[in-house]
Formats: C-alpha cells, structure tokens, sequence
C-alpha cells in the first residue's frame, strides 16, 4: 500500500466547507450539510428503539442504506474531486485497491470514523477496523446487545461497489449494492474497535 | 451606504488528531450529503406506524436545541433580536439552507426558508412530492424557538404550511407554544 494515510488525514481534514448565499454547500456532486454527529444518532436510536422488535432488522437496514447511497455517490465525488486528486492520486501505484486505503484516510480525515483497511482480498472482501466513530456516541454507559454503526456499514460497501461494483452510475440503477456489510465487532458493544467486514452482495 | 452586520455565528473549528473527530463549537460535526439527509426523511415518512416523521423533528430538535442553548450561554447573548439573527445564521452555517422568522412571540412564531437542504436535495434526488418532507427543519425551528426563550425543548409545537418540495417558492412553519 502506496497511500501516506498521514498524509491524507492531515491534508484532508483540513478542507472547509462555506455555505453560499442560498445556505447550501454544493460539493463533490452533492449538496453536503455539516451537522452536529447527535442530529443523526438521535434519530437512529429513536428509531431503531422505537419500532416493534421485529421490524427493527427492518429499520437498520433503511438507515445502512441511506449510508449505503451517501456513500456511493458522495464518494464517487471525493474520489474524482480536485483535493482528492492533488493530494491523494500522486501516491496511488495500484488502482483501484490504493484508491480504497486512500478513501478510507479521507472518511477519517472527515470525522466519520477513524478506520483503515485491515485485509482485502481484490474483487471479493475487504475487513475495515474502525478505532473512534461518532456512532458509538449513543452509549454513555454501559453496552448494546447489537452494533449500531449503519453509517460505516453503508458507506464500507459502497466503497467496494465503487471499486469492484462496474462503472459509476449516477442514477444508482447498476454498480450499487453489488457488496453488502456486516458490522462483526462495535465499540457500542464493548468491544475495542468496530470491525466490518464486506462480501459480495452475491 | 454599508450595513453592519450586528451579529454573526462564531463558528470555532476544531479537527482531534487523535480521535479523527470534527467538533463546531464544542459539539462533534460532520459533513453528510443531500443522499443522506433525503433517505433519513423518507425512512421517517415511511414509517407511520410509529410516527417516524415525529422521530426525525424531534431527534432534530434535540439536537440543535443543546448546540444553540450553549451558545447563547457561552457567548452571554440576552437580547432577543440577536438570538433571532443567530438561529438564522447557524442554520445557514450548517449549510441547511436559509432561514428568517418573519416574526416572532414566546407563544407564536413564522419563519419561512426560501432555500433548503432538504426540500432542493429531495427534489434533486427523486423530483417534488405534495407533502413537506423537511422534518430536520421542522425540528430546527422548534429548537430555535426554545431556546430563543430559555424554555425546554419540546416546548413549541410546529407545521409546515407550505413547502418548496411541493411547488412553493418557499417553505413556511408555523410555531406555537405547546
């Protein structure tokens, strides 16, 4: 692995995001918003503890993909951006696995979780470790009995369909969903790191 | 002649290289898409049952209303025209669209949005809808209400008069106190 995650992280974290006089933040190809981490938690727990017990599975798998697609278009932005480009691309040697570590060094460097790569096996699976995450921030005490990271699950397999998935497809139509994730390991439940693993969606 | 802007959002950026978190302001941040925002308020529209949209306003609420009591808090902002301006401003800030109550009492309040995240990204993603869909807002000016006043959250209920995702050329809320 060529991609300078340091490097990445530094550089990256540092891109800034200013609304326009109409209050909106045109970037990477989408409208992006930069919220408080609890606006999106709070309604992730309210709903997934809300609902019947037995539509909960239901509930979790709308809120993976609504990552599932924030991922796969918004990451196909960041990776054919200009800041993705100019600091990311001259140490790419080997697409589009390099591609994977850098965009993994970039979902850090933006606060969504401090994860890599930890195996990848081209085409097939790829095991993220996620070490901080913002998810996890609905346990202040204690542990849960199931994970709760939707937002690493759906983004970690929309990276893989951008890699492996086919060309990019804005209407979602082909090349999305072609991984699925399961979240193994979660902060949330006790764990020392969230652990994610993607497969084929098959 | 030049105007003076009486009141701006501080924003007070901070990147932990340890933990790899944004905070704005003393509260964790980060940056989420039009895809995202638009599948949340579908899920919440989805799921009548146990009144999802009620969910998505309220965990919105919550959340903005801690971010904006702190604020003031810290920054000792008492008078009530510059926690108006401010609730306007964050709101922009965060890249939601743009705000302006159109007035304002500790038992009623409207406010319209000629621009929205929610609404234009809903329509960008999927075309209009005749019913409102931007229950993050709805929750956000219920937030600013409240802590406009000093009063709990939770303490106004709001509607959606009008919404841009449904045609109209701005999105308006009525407030009142619940």
């Amino acid at each position: 692995m060529s991609v300078d995650r340091n490097v990445v992280i530094d550089a990256m974290s540092q891109v800034k995001s200013e609304s326009n006089d109409e209050g909106l933040i045109p970037a990477f190809n989408v409208l992006v918003t930069q919220a408080p981490t609890s606006r999106w938690n709070n309604f992730a727990d309210l709903i997934t503890n809300s609902v019947d017990p037995e539509l909960k599975p239901a509930a979790e798998a709308l809120l993976e993909n609504a990552a599932h697609e924030c991922g796969y278009h918004t990451g196909y932005g960041i990776i054919t951006s200009e800041e993705f480009d100019a600091i990311c691309n001259p140490m790419i040697q080997n697409p589009p696995e390099d591609v994977l570590h850098a965009a993994f060094a970039v979902f850090t460097a933006w606060g969504w979780a401090k994860s890599e790569v930890v195996e990848l096996i081209p085409g097939e699976k790829m095991v993220v470790r996620a070490y901080d995450y913002y998810e996890s921030d609905v346990v202040q005490r204690g542990t849960l009995n199931g994970p709760c990271a939707y937002m690493i699950q759906g983004v970690s397999a929309a990276f893989m369909d951008l890699a492996y998935g086919g060309e990019y497809d804005p209407s979602g139509q082909t090349g999305m969903r072609t991984f699925k994730c399961e979240q193994v390991k979660g902060i949330e439940c006790g764990d020392e790191y969230g652990e994610f693993v993607v497969t084929l969606a098959g | 002649m030049s105007t003076e802007q009486l009141t701006q959002w501080v924003v007070d950026h901070k990147f932990d290289r340890d933990t790899c978190r944004h905070s704005v302001n003393g509260f964790d941040a980060v940056l989420h898409c039009h895809h995202y925002a638009s599948l949340y308020c579908q899920l919440a529209d989805d799921a009548e049952s146990f009144n999802g949209s009620h969910l998505l306003q309220r965990s919105s609420e919550l959340s903005f209303y801690d971010v904006l009591s702190d604020y003031f808090t810290k920054h000792n902002v008492q008078n009530l025209d510059e926690r108006v301006a401010l609730t306007e401003e964050y709101w922009k800030t965060c890249g939601f669209g743009t705000l302006k109550f159109d007035h304002v009492g500790e038992l009623s309040a409207a406010a319209h949005m000629d621009h929205s995240h929610v609404d234009e990204g809903w329509i960008k993603k999927w075309g209009k809808r005749d019913k409102p869909v931007n229950f993050i807002g709805q929750g956000y000016v219920a937030a600013a209400m409240a802590a406009i006043y000093g009063l709990p959250s939770g303490s106004y209920n709001v509607y959606e008069t009008d919404s841009i995702v449904a045609g109209a050329d701005a999105s308006r809320f009525s407030l009142v106190r619940s």
